[in-house]
């Protein structure tokens, strides 16, 4: 079960470093063996076509499209953002 | 605690009018988001931040006074963080807040006690509560935890906490109830009302900003938390408490109950005070209404550390507006417990139960340990 406002609540305008930031830290965890397994770009029914795309697909963060998308045609900007995807989750739904 | 319940109108009318202004009584802070935990439930461990130093902290406790009543050192691991002695010392020379709750992993339990007496000690009039998180038994707590022997260390850590002759502190036991132990709740209880611990609490984990979780399904579903809920709340009922123990235990089934009850109707169900009484303060300054949430309302190096102009600005203002407009709902345990403090229906339905005596009698090990001081449990 999960906040369906939350989902909507991440995807606020971010800041200039939130790409470089987000995916640093998952680089890291993966490297160190937590139980994220890659990175997957955060949608809503507002976001434009090129955004919802990248939707659905697992990256590992070297492969990531960054944040804000470039082409994005969302009025006031991309309001995208990134989740971590866990092992588990592999495990539960494989691609 | 009088001064608390004197407070209480006043944020209602706080929330209600927007006066008069307040300061939170209720406190996260969160030094440093290390960990060395791997948990299933919580991605918190990869953030790196550049902290805030003592000298910073103690500048912010400055600009809070007297205000907090309840602060919770939080992480990543609070042990973790180095000058975590130091920092509590500070707080309670500038705040005199009458709880400190501190929660562990007890990975580093060969250093945990040393630090919880010195804590313990250098805030005499505080009640010191350190929480053990234990989310199975066993190789299922190190399973959820990703740390092979972390329950043995827990059982370590427990033991050590145990012996420490510290008449303000509280030992108590803390269960993330998640999809990955749900059907495990009943040997987890069994375990930890057999551990004699001071209190024993369970939270449901859900989603938060702060913890990186947001989208990842952690969270059991409301059928099976419902069965985890009242089998906890039938064996907290089955026992008797004493004192403050009696209000305690009967806030903490109010809160399994609204939990229940957020889950079923996805709305707050009764008002959330986050924002007006109780707050967060992140490892790099940032103060935030709460984790789950995490909007940034400014950070208070921007602010010469004055925790007062960011609470009373117009940034928190909006945010205080979206969350009285119910555009959020949370379970978060932490804010909760306010928000039922501050509700006064929850408020008259435990003054009932313990003027009624409802709680059946107990000589339970959980909620009150007749060879400590009475005084040791508090909410």
């Amino acid at each position: 079960m999960q906040w369906r406002w939350l989902q909507d609540h991440v995807r606020k305008p971010k800041d200039s470093l939130y790409a470089q930031r987000v995916l640093e830290r998952y680089r890291m965890g993966m490297k160190a063996r937590g139980a994220i397994r890659g990175v997957q770009v955060i949608v809503g029914d507002d976001s434009c076509p090129i955004c919802r795309q990248y939707a659905g697909a697992v990256y590992h963060p070297d492969d990531a499209p960054i944040i804000p998308i470039t082409g994005c045609t969302q009025q006031g900007g991309c309001r995208c953002a990134y989740r971590a995807v866990m092992d588990y989750e592999e495990a539960e739904n494989p691609r | 605690m009088i001064d608390v319940m004197r407070k209480i109108p006043l944020f209602i009318l706080n929330r209600r009018f927007g006066w008069p202004k307040m300061l939170p009584i209720n406190l996260t802070l969160s030094p440093s988001p290390r960990c060395n935990s791997r948990c299933l439930t919580c991605n918190i461990w990869m953030k790196r931040e550049d902290e805030l130093r003592l000298d910073e902290w103690d500048r912010v406790f400055q600009s809070l006074g007297r205000a907090p009543f309840w602060f919770t050192v939080s992480g990543g691991e609070p042990f973790m963080f180095r000058d975590l002695v130091p920092l509590c010392q500070s707080l309670y020379k500038h705040c005199k807040p009458g709880i400190i709750n501190i929660p562990t992993n007890s990975l580093m339990y060969k250093i945990i006690p040393g630090k919880v007496e010195a804590i313990c000690k250098s805030c005499p009039d505080a009640q010191v509560i350190i929480n053990l998180s234990l989310d199975g038994v066993g190789e299922k707590h190190d399973r959820i935890r990703g740390i092979p022997g972390n329950f043995e260390k827990f059982e370590q850590n427990f033991r050590a906490l145990r012996e420490l002759n510290c008449p303000n502190l509280n030992v108590g036991i803390h269960s993330v109830i998640s999809r990955f132990n749900v059907d495990d709740a009943r040997e987890l209880y069994d375990y930890a009302f057999g551990a004699k611990s001071d209190s024993y609490i369970t939270e449901i984990a859900e989603q938060r900003v702060e913890l990186d979780t947001v989208g990842v399904d952690i969270t059991p579903t409301r059928d099976k938390y419902a069965w985890a809920i009242d089998e906890l709340i039938a064996r907290i009922e089955r026992r008797k408490f004493r004192g403050i123990s009696q209000v305690t235990e009967a806030f903490r089934v109010e809160y399994y109950k609204l939990v229940k009850e957020i889950l079923s109707e996805e709305t707050q169900s009764i008002p959330c005070f986050a924002g007006w009484a109780s707050a967060q303060i992140y490892a790099n300054g940032e103060v935030w209404p709460c984790c789950i949430r995490a909007d940034n309302l400014a950070n208070l190096r921007d602010v010469d550390y004055d925790f007062g102009r960011i609470w009373f600005s117009p940034e928190a203002d909006r945010v205080r507006t979206s969350i009285r407009n119910k555009e959020c709902h949370c379970t978060l345990a932490n804010a909760s417990y306010t928000n039922m403090l501050m509700h006064l229906p929850t408020v008259a339905r435990v003054g009932a139960k313990v003027v009624g005596s409802s709680l059946p009698v107990l000589n339970g090990p959980v909620g009150v340990d007749p060879s400590r001081s009475p005084s040791t449990t508090k909410i």
